[in-house]
């Protein structure tokens, strides 16, 4: 659907964007993680054909796209900028009335909506008394005006506390059951980017380091499984007997013996434990997190 | 091309400065201001009362000068930095909406906030003029507005090249101050320079064309050609214009010191944000 081949993107002295490819599926909610700084927001205005690459080329449904297919393609995007301060002296509804005749629509037809993301009491209250999260709300209110197909975010939770970080994820699932939409969603907030995308793509520095589904990353990373062992007391016998299985980083914290185990030695170490199951009261193996992932990837 | 896009832009920029009664607050300056010169202006010579309508054009033209181009530079300039530092800027850019569209809304916008707000306000005191002096002079009154609103919108063209090209709100104020000081009065007094170094040799075209190119200077000649023996408070009766000299001429070049700011803007700006 949109494909970026060999993307560079410079400024001035600043390579911002260092021979990027990366193809974004339809349908497909993607992550875009990276530390503050590493081209995340250049990648997103590039896709959204704010910037021009300075070599390279991004494919929009497989063709390079001409004036009209921009403007064609923009209409079909809901974009959610890192940060807005919007107008002070609107209300919240004239802003996304504003906005909405911008992209060429009616806000009629997201209404109910735009009423789930922000009560009819805040619209019609004047921006420059909204919060910070008030604020974001109404940034999502107006990504999504135009009914979009693809839906982008940068950092769309920052600034907003726990309750409202989680209420707009949940407005995210809605949509996504509603209709096949493609997200693409940039956050350096690893823990909640985890069980939300389908895909993560791992920026660092300006170039894409990694692509794929956090299994496909942390197997090609050869990361170690953690192995989760509730135990009575510190236990050497059962030490000993994991560090012949190949278990390494062994320590103890809150009750549990905590370890690394090679994912190729999972199969053994359970049987192995199996035979010694007098020696703990239950054991867990977890898959590495994303922030593992991320910062096993140079 | 009028899109609604553009439309919606545009209706904004006025609303804004509607309610913010930015056009009101200005329309009562220019007619009180137009007032107070007509009935006191000639209270330097011990008289008071109005004066003819020529003599109040010709002090209005050398006031006016000064601040219909320091108000339309600050109306304009600092319009895409403002968008910028709140993030609508990225909003405006990703939607379905040209560079075109965009500056033509903020343009159309400005342009209605500031013509209403000349119009009303030298327009509400041209009545009371009328009802004081008689309909004789409207003629030329009618053309001092018109010239006005034309000299306020060269200056928010030069203000929107201003917007574009500097990034931050210092910058944008220190760069509209010197403009306005230079097109008011460093112009001239090179011009005048010119003409005492070269002891007056200096042909009459080549001041006029000098003139022309100076909005501020079109405008006081423009205000000239229609109010004849007052125009000495022009400091214009000196010179004698060549017979090319005529409104029309100098409408033409106002309209291109119109539309080349613009046409720069856009251009910089598509380098300077869609690149």
């Amino acid at each position: 659907m949109i494909e970026l081949k060999d993307v560079n993107k410079v400024y001035g002295n600043l390579k911002a964007l260092d021979s990027v490819n990366l193809h974004i599926r339809k349908g497909e909610v993607l992550g875009l993680v990276g530390p503050n700084g590493a081209g995340k927001s250049t990648m997103l205005k590039i896709i959204l054909g704010i910037a021009k690459p300075t070599s390279g080329t991004v494919l929009i449904n497989g063709k390079v796209p001409s004036e009209k297919d921009w403007r064609e393609f923009k209409a079909s995007v809901g974009y959610m900028p890192e940060r807005v301060a919007f107008y002070d002296n609107l209300t919240g509804m004239e802003t996304l009335k504003l906005f909405a005749r911008i992209k060429g629509t009616k806000i009629d037809r997201m209404i109910n909506m735009v009423k789930r993301i922000l009560s009819e009491d805040i619209l019609k209250r004047k921006v420059g008394g909204y919060s910070k999260g008030m604020r974001q709300r109404l940034n999502l209110a107006q990504a999504l005006l135009n009914d979009p197909d693809i839906l982008i975010l940068d950092e769309p939770t920052s600034g907003l506390d726990p309750v409202g970080s989680r209420e707009f994820y949940h407005i995210l699932k809605d949509i996504e059951e509603r209709k096949e939409i493609t997200v693409i969603l940039s956050s350096h907030i690893l823990a909640e980017l985890e069980d939300k995308t389908d895909r993560i793509a791992i920026i660092k520095n300006g170039s894409i380091k990694a692509a794929g589904s956090l299994k496909e990353l942390y197997r090609r990373l050869k990361l170690p499984l953690k192995l989760q062992i509730t135990i009575k007391d510190k236990d050497e016998v059962l030490e000993g007997m994991l560090r012949g299985l190949g278990v390494s980083d062994i320590g103890y914290r809150n009750g549990y013996l905590i370890a690394s185990v090679p994912s190729e030695n999972k199969l053994r170490v359970l049987s192995a434990m199996l035979q010694e199951k007098e020696r703990f009261q239950d054991i867990t193996i977890k898959e590495p997190n994303l922030e593992e992932v991320f910062f096993g990837v140079h | 091309m009028y899109t609604d896009a553009m439309i919606a832009i545009a209706h904004k920029e006025l609303a804004d400065k509607l309610k913010s009664r930015w056009v009101i607050v200005i329309a009562l300056g220019f007619a009180v201001f137009t007032v107070v010169i007509a009935y006191f202006g000639g209270a330097t010579a011990g008289v008071t009362g109005f004066r003819r309508m020529d003599a109040t054009i010709a002090s209005l033209t050398s006031l006016v000068t000064y601040f219909i181009p320091i108000l339309a530079l600050t109306l304009g300039g600092g319009i895409i930095a403002d968008e910028r530092d709140r993030g609508t800027l990225d909003l405006f850019l990703s939607s379905p909406l040209s560079v075109g569209e965009f500056i033509a809304g903020k343009f159309w916008g400005l342009f209605f906030a500031l013509t209403l707000s000349t119009l009303a306000g030298f327009g509400i005191s041209g009545i009371l003029l009328i009802t004081k002096l008689g309909t004789g002079t409207l003629g030329s009154y009618i053309l001092f507005i018109i010239n006005s609103m034309v000299l306020g919108v060269i200056f928010l063209s030069i203000s929107f090249l201003i917007s574009v090209l500097f990034y931050e709100r210092s910058r944008v104020i220190a760069v509209t101050v010197f403009v306005w000081l230079f097109f008011t009065i460093l112009y001239d007094l090179g011009v005048i320079g010119l003409l005492v170094t070269t002891k007056g040799e200096i042909s009459t075209g080549i001041v006029s064309m000098l003139l022309m190119l100076n909005p501020v200077d079109i405008y006081r000649t423009l205000n000239f050609l229609s109010i004849g023996e007052f125009s000495v408070v022009l400091g214009l009766a000196s010179v004698e214009f060549p017979s090319y000299m005529r409104p029309v001429l100098l409408w033409g070049v106002s309209f291109l010191w119109i539309v080349l700011p613009l046409v720069l803007s856009y251009y910089l700006f598509k380098r300077r944000y869609v690149s």
